[in-house]
């Protein structure tokens, strides 16, 4: 035994060992432990690297809003509505566990209340209080009378002396205004012109992003559906929630994922079979690109302690790339001399591998350089998927494949005489026409080339989703989680007068209908600055000795000591309402979202706004301008920014890796280099040039994909570089098969309904088919080679 | 507003509450004439809790069948209220002083029906609501209503309608002390009931 077959033999052993290891830890992972994928789309955002306050913000709405689950069923006829409503319950009733449904309690309406009734003195509303300054204690004086002689006079609070002037009564309608749900025969009420629905408002109990708690609810919910439409045919059932758009989103990915990464191995079957007429071959490929994904598979849950599905996506192209290895060195034995050992043309094999790897490894980790942590774990996902099958091939593939025992069929002779005829580029004539024309072409295509990092883009729930968000928001006029504006102070106090400015401004759009009201926690406990204000004017207009409570009395025959009394009752109720007061009732549930308290050292709350219409964005954006501890905030448009900022930013890591690569590259081929690099720097451009012909926007993940690009190019300038012959068909082989399987697979990924893979997916769907073709042209004239010298036909 | 959010809870009772009615209550309603339309006058006297003297009021009223009920104060304010099927809307003099909206306010409905069916007599209905004990005597009846709901409870306390063929009297004690009596005169019934003005206004 040689000591370079004992080597073999025995880095071959340890290969084993590790391989055993990691099928124990996955059977450990997926047998035992039972790890289930993440399907959180918010887990691939970049966590948001500067203002703690403004982050709180985003989990405060984000966190109250993550686990609901509105459904409203509706009927033109109420008892219909409050029928199907009924039976939908029932079903979700019998799984009380995973729902903690918010009950109409009697205590909380009766309780509702008493809090605010001993502050009535201090909350008035602004019309109220404009009125206040305008009109004469006359005016007060028979608006209370008209209250008193009316037999059910309108909204009243307790007994008539607590509230002679309804002024409280006007502040509590004023509130209720909020919302336009209504408790109604002990249901929740709301309605539109056409019908009238049953409100079911429900918190899950279990992760709305956890595939499990998706795979139970959502047929529970189909089938509270059915049952609904079975009491009453004709319902309408209208469902919102983040848990919907989860579903939609992991149910999509899963579908995609088994498409994709079938589809993929399917193509691999074929062509391997094709190729090399033997089952043998195929197994060792998929052995290859087993072994990778299982280690992928073990180090990143040790690494991350968690996977995204996104990830897994991703990694399902993985197999597009991870073949490569194989391929490169099948297609050497099958064209090699069968008397050279397998050691030894691996041996010779080697340098060549060792720079695949590390410029598809490099391609991989432009990806790492991304602040998305998704990004990240499909980057090592991906590197390390690549380097264990790589290393599955170096350290096994010897021991298998055997010289002599791989034959080729007739399509193989057919596609490599293809290669004789093939155009090579020459400093000659017709190449400088090409050159010409290409750039003609490329460049007209690019200067086409748009850009817009929308991250709505990246998402398209179905559409009846949409559907029913944009409806229940319209009949619920409820806020918008995503736009609000983010209100600070060094107290609370200043806070809540910061709001008291803002709204005031915000009361033009309102008139305008740009939005139809805001929602603020100084709509309920007003700012002690104007609670005591408040408190003034009423003492001016309407307490006063002679004021409109004194001119009351006479009216009524009732002396006055009748309006001391008064007086000092109402006195009673005139201290201020303080914010922690408020936090601490029930009354105050619905509105807690809104106040994040002390958070670095100052006082911060949202301001958020109901009925907002898209259009009037810019002008919001604007109200909030110039206002001290004020800051208009854009979820959408933030994300969006972050994506546009790293497009940029990766565009730069594309062309560093170019240099990066092309420096790696320099000690072995020299002044052939560029030959390695120019038809991936083409086949991008090209790309580029095409998305711009085809209107194609250009984002984030199409520069990524051209990063990817680059690593996968590379191989292909690698192979033909290292056997530059035009008779030798061994490295066309090896391209055409690599790349017709990274064609399969990620030209699957363009078919892909999630708009990040689809843009990846086209980029290199493009790209890769414009590599294969461009790679034979590039290739240096007739040179003696170290390879082919040393016998490798 | 607090009557409306416990009427409200109150309304909860009628889905669940055994609309049939106690043995006196079904004799008062074969007393009770229950025409299409009724008018008449009213004179409403009320005592508020602290107050030495009583409110004194008057007007007229009309209930129809089928539309709803119009409440004229004439002296000493003039003010009007008209509740109907789908709407509570009051005036002061000729401008709306409120209104409120069966289809946003679904309590209206409920506010609505409790109101026609006190000034009508009509027991069964009500009997979804309040307790109903009732007594007979001779051609007079009396009946006292306790709300079913203890949030309504609190907030109206208790009623007594008394009458013969129609409804006489209506007192309303409020939890806040506050005392409501209502005592009908000079009723006319059918179509000519109503003036021209009134039917103007529904």
């Amino acid at each position: 035994m040689t000591p370079l077959k004992h080597q073999g033999r025995l880095l071959a052993i340890a290969w084993a060992m590790v391989v055993a290891l990691l099928l124990a830890h996955n059977a450990y992972l997926w047998g035992v432990k039972r790890i289930a994928p993440e399907t959180d789309i918010l887990a691939l955002l970049p966590v948001q690297e500067r203002d703690p306050v403004l982050q709180a913000s985003f989990t405060h709405m984000v966190d109250s809003a993550q686990q609901r689950l509105v459904v409203l069923v509706g009927a033109p006829d109420w008892n219909d509505a409050r029928r199907a409503a009924d039976a939908y319950s029932a079903v979700l009733a019998r799984h009380a566990g995973l729902f903690a449904a918010t009950p109409l309690d009697e205590q909380t309406q009766n309780d509702w209340l008493a809090l605010f009734q001993q502050h009535r003195l201090t909350l008035l509303t602004a019309p109220q209080e404009a009125q206040l300054r305008k009109e004469a204690p006359a005016f007060w004086r028979d608006s209370a009378l008209s209250q008193l002689y009316s037999p059910f006079g309108g909204p009243k609070l307790g007994a008539w002396q607590d509230d002679p002037f309804g002024l409280f009564g006007g502040w509590v309608q004023e509130r209720a205004q909020e919302t336009p749900v209504r408790p109604r025969d002990g249901h929740l009420f709301v309605a539109d012109g056409e019908r009238q629905y049953v409100l079911l408002p429900m918190t899950l109990t279990v992760p709305a992003f956890s595939l499990g708690a998706q795979e139970t609810v959502l047929p529970l919910l189909a089938q509270a559906q059915a049952m609904a439409r079975q009491a009453v045919p004709g319902v309408e059932i209208i469902s919102a929630g983040v848990i919907l758009h989860a579903a939609a989103a992991s149910s999509q990915a899963a579908g995609e994922m088994s498409t994709i990464g079938l589809g993929s191995l399917a193509g691999i079957i074929l062509l391997t079979w094709l190729t090399f007429r033997s089952v043998k071959p195929i197994s060792l490929i998929l052995l290859s690109i087993g072994i990778g994904c299982l280690g992928a598979l073990s180090v990143c849950w040790l690494l991350f302690g968690r996977l995204h599905l996104m990830t897994l996506v991703f990694g399902a192209s993985l197999i597009g790339v991870a073949q490569d290895y194989g391929i490169y060195f099948l297609c050497n034995r099958l064209g090699a001399d069968p008397a050279l050992s397998s050691r030894a043309l691996l041996l010779r094999l080697l340098p060549g591998l060792c720079l695949t790897l590390l410029a598809a490894v490099i391609g991989y980790m432009g990806l790492a350089l991304t602040p998305f942590p998704g990004l990240r774990h499909m980057a090592v996902f991906s590197a390390l998927g690549l380097v264990f099958a790589w290393l599955t091939v170096v350290f096994w593939f010897p021991m298998l494949v055997q010289g002599g025992t791989l034959r080729s069929g007739a399509l193989v002779r057919r596609y490599g005489a293809v290669r004789m005829h093939w155009p090579q580029a020459r400093a000659n004539r017709a190449t400088l026409l090409c050159v010409l024309a290409f750039a003609v072409l490329a460049g007209a295509g690019m200067a086409r080339l748009g850009v817009n990092d929308d991250i709505r883009l990246l998402q398209t729930p179905p559409a009846h989703l949409i559907r029913d968000q944009l409806k229940l928001g319209k009949l619920l006029d409820a806020p918008t989680p995503v736009q609000f504006y983010l209100v600070r102070g060094d107290s609370a106090e200043v806070v809540l007068q910061r709001e008291e400015a803002l709204k005031r401004r915000l009361q033009t759009l309102i008139e305008q209908r740009h939005i139809s009201g805001v929602q603020a926690m100084s709509n309920w406990v007003p700012s002690l600055q104007t609670q005591q204000a408040r408190r003034a004017l009423l003492d001016a207009s309407v307490l006063k000795p002679g004021g409109a409570l004194d001119l009351l009395a006479q009216s009524v025959d009732e002396g006055p000591e009748w309006a001391g009394k008064v007086r000092a009752q109402l006195a009673q109720a005139g201290a201020p309402l303080l914010i922690d007061d408020f936090l601490k009732v029930r009354a105050s549930e619905p509105w807690r979202h809104l106040w994040l308290g002390e958070v670095q050292g100052g006082y911060a709350s949202i301001v958020a706004l109901r009925g907002m219409q898209y259009a009037a964005i810019p002008l919001l954006a604007q109200a909030g301008g110039g206002m001290p501890g004020v800051q208009w905030v854009d979820k959408v448009a933030e994300i969006s920014s972050v994506l546009g900022r790293y497009r940029i930013y990766m565009g730069a890591v594309v062309l560093g890796a170019y240099l990066v690569v092309f420096g790696l590259l320099m000690p072995r081929y020299g002044r052939r280099t560029w030959r390695v690099l120019a038809p991936t720097a083409l086949a991008s451009l090209a790309a580029l040039a095409l998305l711009g012909y085809l209107g194609q926007p250009l984002q984030l993940f199409h520069v990524l994909a051209l990063m990817l690009l680059l690593g996968v190019g590379v191989d292909y300038g690698i192979f033909m570089q290292e056997h530059p012959q035009q008779r030798n068909h061994t490295p066309w082989l090896a391209v055409g098969l690599s790349a017709t399987n990274t064609l399969l697979s990620f030209g699957l990924l363009a078919l892909s309904h999630t708009a990040a893979l689809q843009a990846f997916g086209l980029t290199m769907l493009i790209g890769t088919a414009l590599v294969w073709l461009l790679s034979p042209c590039f290739v240096a004239p007739e040179q003696p080679d170290a390879a082919d010298a040393a016998g490798v036909a | 507003m607090k009557v409306i959010l416990k009427a409200a809870l109150a309304a909860l009772w009628l889905a669940v509450a055994p609309a049939q009615a106690a043995a006196p209550v079904a004799k008062i309603e074969a007393m009770l004439a229950k025409p299409q339309q009724l008018c008449g006058r009213f004179d409403q006297s009320k005592q508020l809790a602290g107050m030495k003297k009583p409110l004194a009021s008057n007007g007229r009223f009309c209930v129809v069948a089928g539309k709803g009920v119009l409440w004229r104060t004439l002296q000493p304010f003039p003010n009007t209220l008209r509740l109907t099927r789908d709407e509570i809307v009051h005036f002061q003099g000729e401008r709306v002083a409120m209104r409120l909206d069966a289809k946003t306010e679904p309590v209206v409905k409920m506010i609505n029906s409790v109101l026609f069916s006190l000034l009508a007599g009509d027991l069964a209905q009500l009997d979804t609501l309040f307790e109903v004990d009732g007594s007979i005597d001779g051609n007079t009846w009396q009946v006292a209503l306790k709300a079913r709901q203890p949030a309504l409870a609190k907030a109206i306390g208790g009623i007594r309608l008394d009458g013969g063929a129609f409804v006489k009297n209506i007192s309303i004690s409020e939890a806040s002390g506050d005392r409501t009596s209502i005592v009908f005169s000079a009723i006319e019934t059918g179509p000519a009931a109503i003036t021209a003005q009134e039917a103007a206004l529904f």
